[in-house]
């Protein structure tokens, strides 16, 4: 016997009902969430090196490092004295917010003010998956050449935050910033821009001022809420 | 190849669907891919083999209804035509920001299964809220 089934569901509606439960419990305990995408070696894990050498003093910070493979990335920012905790991804190119449930249920990440999740190195992939976070970030390099934020539209439409890195190779590489700054405006026009360099400290202060503004938007926005 | 993450979804997400049906195989899954879903139908289709192949349900059919964005100029008040796939959200002639609809789609919106029970003739139409065919 044949028969037709009618669905109309979302194909992520898994993830993405996993993906309201941790906002929920996110919005709960106050805590902003950033979804940190990047390609791999733009800088990553370096960026929130730095982050947390300045706001690990006066606020509580939590990691959550998705990789194929390795602890590298936690044992980085455990070094720093931050909570974090490693999800080993086995091949997938992403995370998925399952895997965010579950690194919470076996690591103490909350209660945190921000908890950063570095997803795993890709333009594409994490696009798709909700990870109940607050904001994507996208991180870009200048070593990655000047027409990425075109031929990889999806993330850059979506990053709350486009962040440029290693602003200190500029001199040695062919990389067009303000083409770059044009490309990000036209696919995202109330996108947030930025040009850092940790090894100089270029931008990183503007980074974390950025970060604990909209940390304050989130805590006021929930409280005017009453939620 | 995030195509394959997906499709693991979508099987899932289909086997819901007809959990309550009794055994059975799916035969055809109709899917909705939007434009900007990031999804590529050829390989969502290459993606959907390989996670049915040795299942009950290798062999099913992924039926792909492609999803255009659509999008329109608040400012001068027109639809803008766009080149296929583009992200641009800026007004060709103006500069406004466009508005953008549709194109994020990447929905299941129908699936065809076959139950291995043998219904005798005369007695289709028993099960309330689904098309049957014979």
């Amino acid at each position: 016997m044949k028969q037709v089934v009618t669905v109309r569901r979302r194909a992520l509606a898994a993830n993405d009902e996993q993906a309201d439960v941790l906002r929920r419990r996110f919005d709960e305990a106050g805590t902003l969430v950033v979804n940190l995408i990047s390609s791999p070696g733009s800088g990553k894990t370096t960026l929130l090196e730095e982050t947390v050498r300045r706001l690990s003093g006066d606020f509580k910070l939590a990691v959550i490092e998705g990789d194929v493979a390795t602890e590298n990335d936690a044992g980085r920012l455990r070094a720093l004295g931050v909570p974090a905790h490693q999800v080993l991804t086995g091949g997938a190119c992403h995370l998925d917010a399952r895997q965010v449930a579950g690194a919470l249920e076996v690591a103490s990440l909350l209660p945190a003010d921000i908890l950063f999740i570095e997803n795993v190195g890709n333009l594409i992939c994490p696009t798709t998956y909700d990870l109940g976070e607050d904001c994507k970030i996208v991180a870009l390099s200048v070593a990655e050449g000047d027409d990425k934020p075109v031929k990889y539209p999806a993330i850059f439409a979506r990053a709350e935050i486009a962040v440029i890195t290693k602003s200190d190779l500029l001199p040695h590489v062919r990389f067009d910033l303000e083409s770059v700054r044009r490309q990000v405006a036209t696919l995202n026009p109330s996108g947030r821009f930025l040009v850092t360099s940790a090894a100089t400290g270029e931008g990183i202060d503007a980074w974390c001022a950025l970060l604990l503004g909209r940390l304050n938007a989130k805590r006021s926005g929930t409280s005017a809420a009453g939620s | 190849m995030h195509e394959m993450g997906v499709a693991i979804e979508i099987y899932r997400t289909c086997r819901e669907a007809v959990r309550g049906h009794g055994p059975g195989r799916l035969e055809r899954v109709r899917l909705a891919v939007g434009e900007l879903s990031a999804v590529e139908p050829e390989l969502i289709g290459f993606a959907w083999e390989a996670v049915t192949v040795d299942t009950p349900d290798e062999g099913c059919v992924l039926d792909v209804e492609w999803c255009p964005a659509r999008q329109h100029c608040p400012a001068c008040a027109a639809a803008k035509t766009r080149s296929e796939g583009s992200w641009l959200r800026l007004c060709p002639d103006c500069g406004a920001v466009l508005t953008v609809e549709g194109g994020d789609e990447l929905d299941v919106l129908e699936v065809t299964f076959i139950t291995d029970e043998e219904v005798p003739a005369g007695t289709h139409g028993q099960e309330g809220g689904q098309r049957e065919m014979p």
